[in-house]
């Protein structure tokens, strides 16, 4: 992926609302325009979409017709748009957050329950996605199997080695003096306090009974640590948006970030010789997500199943998951992609082997964390989130 | 009284299109088309704005009711205390931007021939070409550690240190309001001149007032209302523009949008809608003081 695509691409994965919003009133008639037998999604192509600059390589690996419209990964616009909006008109098929989306969405009958049997790659998910738990939670709903996951990641923090000199591996590092001022978290309660409640739970300093989705007074511990710390100078600033994150750790005004490690490999690539951005493996654990695809009521209405089991197919083919893997380092939800890669050096040469499945082996060492938690989009408590965040952005 | 109107008799008979299209049929309400549209697009919102902040919360959206909740979280939560933040920082932006931008717009008027001067003012219109994103993003390059600004003072061993708070602080917000709203100043400032005669000026340097007597006797308070409205002007815009506290604001920094924003992306219809309603009582507020103060009417008359 050369800079230019990269940009186009960052820019869509970091767009706010407004323009998430633009792009579906201004795409909205190129939907209709494909034509009724294709299949039309509500997907951001920037971290939904591999193998081509459009849809085309997806489609053609379905064997169907997608007519995409882009859309941001802001909650509240999915929400908006498919429970009081007119999204099942336009949309049979939509991406977004596991782990609590799939949760909104079906609870308001927004989209419907899957027939996995017609997902002949639904054999080679992950384990874990069967195995009970929270990972499983994250595409059920009461217990039905809601949505189709499509990529994955275990967020964590980057850091600049060749000042530093060491690979910092605990959240810890963040709150060490030697880094005041030089320290940048996520502006987002969500990300940040489920990492730092881990990171406070596994080192004993505060009971939590689930970072996931902290009580009240957990959630003020959480905020009051950090507000102690923002007292103190210790963080540069949170950053909001991709490229923010990127130019923070690229231009050396932080070295440690917590952040997605899509900002770190693109920060990295940027400094070139410079610095030498690496994304590290925390011992305490890091909160971990999904995407996801689901089907909707009106795709469903309009008889558009088959269509949507080819493309989550695709999404759960190695073909896939190697290219996400190799493209924005998520991790594949799938299992046989070292074999996939490995057995295609035409499209993976040596070198890109070698980087990519170093990718994969430190993210499966990051997934094997035991205080890993997963990210939950509603939190029972909510309303103590916002409450103690705008707090600490007082502080 | 004469039945005849421009040259027309107005008593004879007209046909079915000229009562309908006529002076008397849709002609008339062709000017209603403002009030209308102000209706719809001004007036409406900012009433269903006010109407949503009392309703009730729902998982995802809201539904009928009076509750004052969103109030009480509002002022009860820190939220209250970075509306007043936002409120101080932006006064200070609408405060530096008078002092940089109205010197410039004096400068124009008095002393750029008057036939150049309009075109003059334009050239302030040309940042307004590049997207505010991408103007405000550029100052992070400048203002940064390793930035332009920075570099240059150490080079020239004014600091050995680079500044920090510059960038990612309240002072870096600031900057970038001034940077964002400084044209607003300078045109308010310029039209509000542009309204004072020029024989005020010239029996003024007749009268041999001197540069400072003259500025803060004469073209101020000949001026106040322009100045009021380029102030609040920024003001507005510095309270409700996210952009600039989030790539320029230290951690967590916000304003009045950013705080409105953050509720809707928790899905806090009603905190939002409070939040917005609080900002345009604090709008309505702020100009029933101007024009107490500097009766705003003045603002496009001639100053004979």
């Amino acid at each position: 992926m050369n800079q230019s695509e990269w940009t186009r691409r960052a820019f869509m994965y970091t767009a706010a609302s407004g323009v998430g919003a633009a792009a579906t009133i201004g795409r909205a008639p190129n939907v209709f325009a494909a034509g009724d037998d294709a299949l039309k999604i509500w997907a951001n192509p920037g971290v939904h979409q591999v193998g081509s600059k459009d849809w085309s390589a997806m489609a053609a690996q379905g064997g169907l017709k997608l007519a995409a419209t882009a859309k941001s990964a802001r909650a509240d616009e999915a929400i908006q748009k498919m429970v009081v909006g007119d999204g099942n008109k336009l949309f049979d098929a939509i991406t977004d957050n596991g782990g609590g989306m799939e949760d909104a969405m079906a609870s308001q009958k927004a989209i419907v329950p899957l027939d996995t049997s017609k997902i002949p790659n639904w054999k080679n998910i992950l384990p874990v996605y069967n195995e009970g738990g929270l990972a499983a939670h994250t595409i059920r709903y009461e217990g039905k199997v809601y949505s189709t996951p499509m990529i994955s990641n275990a967020d964590s923090m980057a850091y600049d080695y060749k000042v530093l000199g060491f690979h910092p591996d605990s959240w810890g590092m963040m709150f060490d003096a030697q880094f005041k001022g030089r320290v940048a978290l996520q502006n987002d309660f969500g990300p940040t306090l489920t990492n730092m409640g881990i990171y406070l739970k596994e080192t004993g300093k505060i009971d939590i009974e689930s970072p996931s989705n902290m009580k009240p007074d957990e959630v003020k511990a959480v905020c009051q640590f950090l507000i102690d710390w923002k007292k103190k100078g210790q963080f540069r600033t949170f950053w909001d948006g991709f490229q923010n994150g990127v130019g923070l750790l690229a231009t050396g005004e932080v070295l440690l970030s917590s952040c997605w490690e899509p900002i770190q490999i693109i920060a990295n690539r940027k400094t070139g010789d410079k610095a030498d951005i690496r994304y590290g493996t925390m011992k305490e654990g890091h909160q971990t997500w999904n995407n996801m695809i689901m089907l909707t009521k009106g795709g469903r209405a309009r008889g558009r199943d088959e269509l949507y089991y080819k493309l989550a197919n695709v999404y759960l083919s190695p073909w896939f998951g190697a290219r996400t893997l190799a493209g924005l380092g998520f991790a594949p939800q799938m299992t046989g992609v070292d074999e996939y890669i490995k057995a295609n050096p035409k499209d993976f040469p040596p070198d890109v082997q070698a980087r990519v499945l170093d990718i994969l082996t430190r993210k499966n060492n990051r997934f094997a964390v035991k205080g890993n938690a997963w990210q939950n989009v509603f939190p029972t408590h909510m309303r103590a989130y916002q409450d103690w965040w705008s707090r600490l952005q007082a502080a | 009284m004469s039945s005849i109107r421009r040259g027309r008799d107005i008593s004879a008979p007209s046909v079915w299109w000229q009562e309908l299209f006529g002076e008397n049929g849709l002609q008339k309400w062709v000017f209603y088309i403002p009030v209308v549209f102000f209706i719809m697009f001004f007036a409406m919102p900012m009433l269903l704005t006010v109407v949503w902040s009392v309703f009730e919360r729902t998982m995802f959206w809201m539904e009928p009711g009076f509750t004052l909740f969103a109030y009480e979280n509002f002022f009860t939560s820190a939220r209250a205390e970075n509306y007043v933040f936002s409120m101080l920082h932006s006064a200070v932006a609408a405060t530096v931007s008078f002092a940089i931008g109205f010197p410039i717009a004096v400068f124009v008027r008095r002393r750029v021939a008057q036939a150049a001067q309009h075109r003059v003012i334009l050239l302030f219109i040309l940042p307004f070409m590049i997207s505010e994103l991408v103007r405000v993003f550029a100052m992070r390059p400048v203002l940064g550690r390793n930035g332009v600004l920075n570099n240059l003072l150490i080079d020239i061993g004014i600091i050995t240190e680079p500044m920090t708070v510059i960038l990612f602080s309240p002072l870096g917000v600031v900057i970038g309001d001034v940077m964002s709203f400084l044209p607003f100043m300078i045109f308010a400032g310029f039209l509000a001149l542009e309204a004072v005669q020029n024989y005020i000026f010239e029996v003024s340097d007749d009268l041999g007032t001197g540069a400072v007597r003259l500025f803060k006797d004469i073209i101020i308070p000949l001026a106040a209302p322009g100045i009021f409205a380029g102030s609040v002007f920024i003001f507005v815009n510095a309270m409700g523009l996210a952009l600039v506290p989030t790539i320029l604001g230290g951690p967590g920094a916000v304003n009045a949008g950013l705080i409105a924003n953050q509720a809707i992306v928790a899905l806090d219809f009603p905190l939002a809608m409070a939040i917005s309603t609080i900002m345009i009582l604090t709008l309505v507020l702020l100009l029933y003081i101007g024009h107490r103060l500097f009766d705003l009417t003045k603002v496009l008359e001639p100053i004979s």
